[in-house]
């Protein structure tokens, strides 16, 4: 079943569909399709709207390759509504990826990126993108990892709209590794979305997912992440941590952390935490001096940048404590 | 200098835990506060500087004449008032020096003076982190950051030397010191103190004020200062423990 098929049958998001309970799916303006569809692949098991959209709109595919053993450094720039990016990394290759956000203010945009990784392949993406005014933005992400290969996804987002992640991640052979880490800075009427689905189908296969939120004004950002532990998949081990910062009484933040285990030597960890700023750390800072607004700041950007400090020294790491530095 | 009255504050939950502080401290002197655990000594040091989990109930604190309880805690400290807390807080994510530098710049603003420059920073903090024999780790942790017990308290006296304050106020300073750690801190303390400058030292021990000399010391329990007297004050507790003042 084509892309455009398959949309046409599941239909328009809807609350009660469990990949976008927390969405605003009101908001989503029905699209108009283009009459057939270019894509020949079968989408008959896909169930995300989001990772459907720009293939049924017949977005033209970016395809690029990383042969076996190269390392290479590259930029994405996504500035049509709807586009496609299929990377191969091959065997033992290096990659890191940074996405460019997408300049023009599209009503609607939505991209996919089907990431594909080699053995011993050791990849990083990440986006740290400076305020945009996309009114709704959709990033899918499908991500398959071979034996022993590492993928670290990084991200900020600070967008004035309603931005949705959702990533598929599958960790197909022993010894592969996904970590996510993103960061949400929202003030206004912003949303930031995230749904990810993490499939260890295979032995000591390890997945780490930290989130961060910073949340003002009426802000508003989701987190439904589910971890899927198949049965053999001995010595799994998967953490997930969202941590968030209400700055103000009308942000708010919605954690669905989803753990289905179907064997028993495993590890998983879930956990949650909702607060304020820290009254000691504000008091330590105001108590040396520094004008409580100051201190503020400090702490907030302490908060940010602690998300990305675990990173291993890479362009990526770089990248994204340059953009926090800046403000 | 330092002009506490009948000073008297709570908990969020009612409770008083000082009942009426009254202490005068002048320049150039050292003031010692012994008591037991739960007398009010920790309390007294956060009260003074304004932390929110403590209620003012009565009484004055003047610094310099200027009422300090009028003020917002980062005014107090710029006024001249330091106060070391028994557990300093960290702040992972914070670089300890330049945390430093905005606290000095804060409070060069707060002087009217211009903020300090880049080079001379650097002389300042080399200077203070020799004087207290820091190793440059510090320089790029955050706050107190896995520090050890000790090393946060080394961190503590840095601070206090680059600020340079009128009245410092050390709450267990020497509590998490190795012998050789607690001979630096000391000659840190002593370094930094002169005849226009106070420090109040909290301590449970009298090994602290065998390096810092106390002017006078004195006794808090349940909340008040129950006696005051001279060095001699700080060795009889130590071979006597407080129930005597409590049968006397």
């Amino acid at each position: 079943m084509d892309a455009l098929s398959r949309i046409k049958q599941l239909g328009m998001p809807r609350r009660n569909d469990e990949l976008w309970t927390f969405f605003p799916v009101s908001r989503i303006p029905a699209p108009e399709f283009p009459d057939a569809c270019a894509c020949e692949e079968d989408f008959a098991e896909e169930k995300d709207f989001a990772a459907l959209l720009p293939v049924a709109q017949n977005a033209r595919a970016l395809k690029r390759a990383i042969a076996d053993g190269e390392s290479e450094m590259a930029l994405i720039k996504c500035n049509n509504d709807f586009g496609r990016t299929i990377l191969d990394i091959g065997k033992q290759a290096k990659a890191s990826i940074e996405i460019l956000d997408n300049k023009i203010p599209h009503p609607v945009c939505a991209e996919r990126f089907d990431v594909n990784v080699g053995e011993g392949a050791d990849v990083e993406i990440f986006f740290a993108n400076p305020a945009n005014e996309l009114p709704l933005a959709f990033r899918h992400f499908r991500i398959t990892q071979a034996a022993g290969s590492s993928v670290r996804f990084s991200s900020i987002e600070r967008g004035n709209g309603i931005a949705r992640v959702s990533i598929d991640a599958f960790l197909n052979a022993p010894g592969a590794k996904f970590e996510i880490r993103t960061l949400n800075m929202l003030g206004g009427n912003s949303e930031s979305h995230h749904r990810l689905h993490i499939y260890h189908n295979a032995p000591e296969t390890t997945s780490v997912q930290l989130s961060r939120n910073l949340l003002d004004g009426s802000s508003r950002a989701s987190y439904d992440g589910s971890v899927i532990v198949g049965n053999g998949c001995t010595k799994a081990f998967s953490s997930q941590l969202v941590n968030t910062i209400l700055l103000s009484e009308d942000s708010s933040v919605s954690v669905k952390p989803v753990l289905k285990i179907y064997h028993d030597d495993v590890e998983c960890t879930h956990g949650n935490t909702v607060g304020e700023l820290d009254a000691e750390q504000m008091f330590y800072l105001v108590s040396r001096g520094i004008p409580k607004e100051v201190a503020k700041k400090m702490l907030m950007a302490s908060f940010a940048k602690e998300t990305f400090y675990p990173l291993p020294d890479s362009p990526a790491k770089k990248r994204l404590l340059q953009v926090l530095e800046n403000g | 200098m330092l002009s506490i009255k009948n000073l008297k504050a709570s908990i969020e939950d009612g409770t008083q835990i000082l009942k009426g502080i009254n202490l005068e401290v002048k320049p150039g002197e050292v003031h010692a506060i012994m008591g037991p655990n739960g007398s009010g000594k920790s309390t007294l040091s956060k009260v003074i500087m304004g932390h929110p989990a403590y209620h003012v109930d009565g009484g004055s604190v003047e610094l310099d004449g200027k009422n300090l309880l009028d003020m917002e805690i980062s005014e107090r400290a710029n006024s001249g008032l330091f106060i070391s807390t028994q557990y300093p807080t960290e702040i992972p994510g914070v670089n300890n020096v330049e945390f430093l530098k905005m606290a000095l710049n804060s409070k060069r603003a707060f002087l009217g003076q211009p903020e300090i420059g880049d080079d001379e920073f650097k002389k300042l903090i080399d200077e203070k982190m020799a004087l207290l024999e820091m190793d440059e780790r510090y320089r790029d942790r955050g706050v107190n950051d896995g520090y050890s017990g000790g090393e946060k308290k080394r961190n503590e006296i840095l601070q206090m030397a680059i600020l340079d304050p009128e009245v410092s106020f050390l709450d267990e300073t020497d509590s998490g010191l190795d012998i050789d750690a607690l001979r630096i801190v000391a000659n840190g303390i002593n370094h930094i103190m002169g005849p226009e400058k106070a420090v109040i030292l909290v301590t449970h021990y009298q090994r602290l004020l065998d390096y810092v000399k106390p002017t006078y010391v004195h006794v808090l329990r349940h909340g008040k200062i129950i006696l005051s007297g001279g060095p001699e004050l700080a060795l009889k507790l130590e071979e006597q423990g407080y129930d005597w003042i409590e049968e006397k």
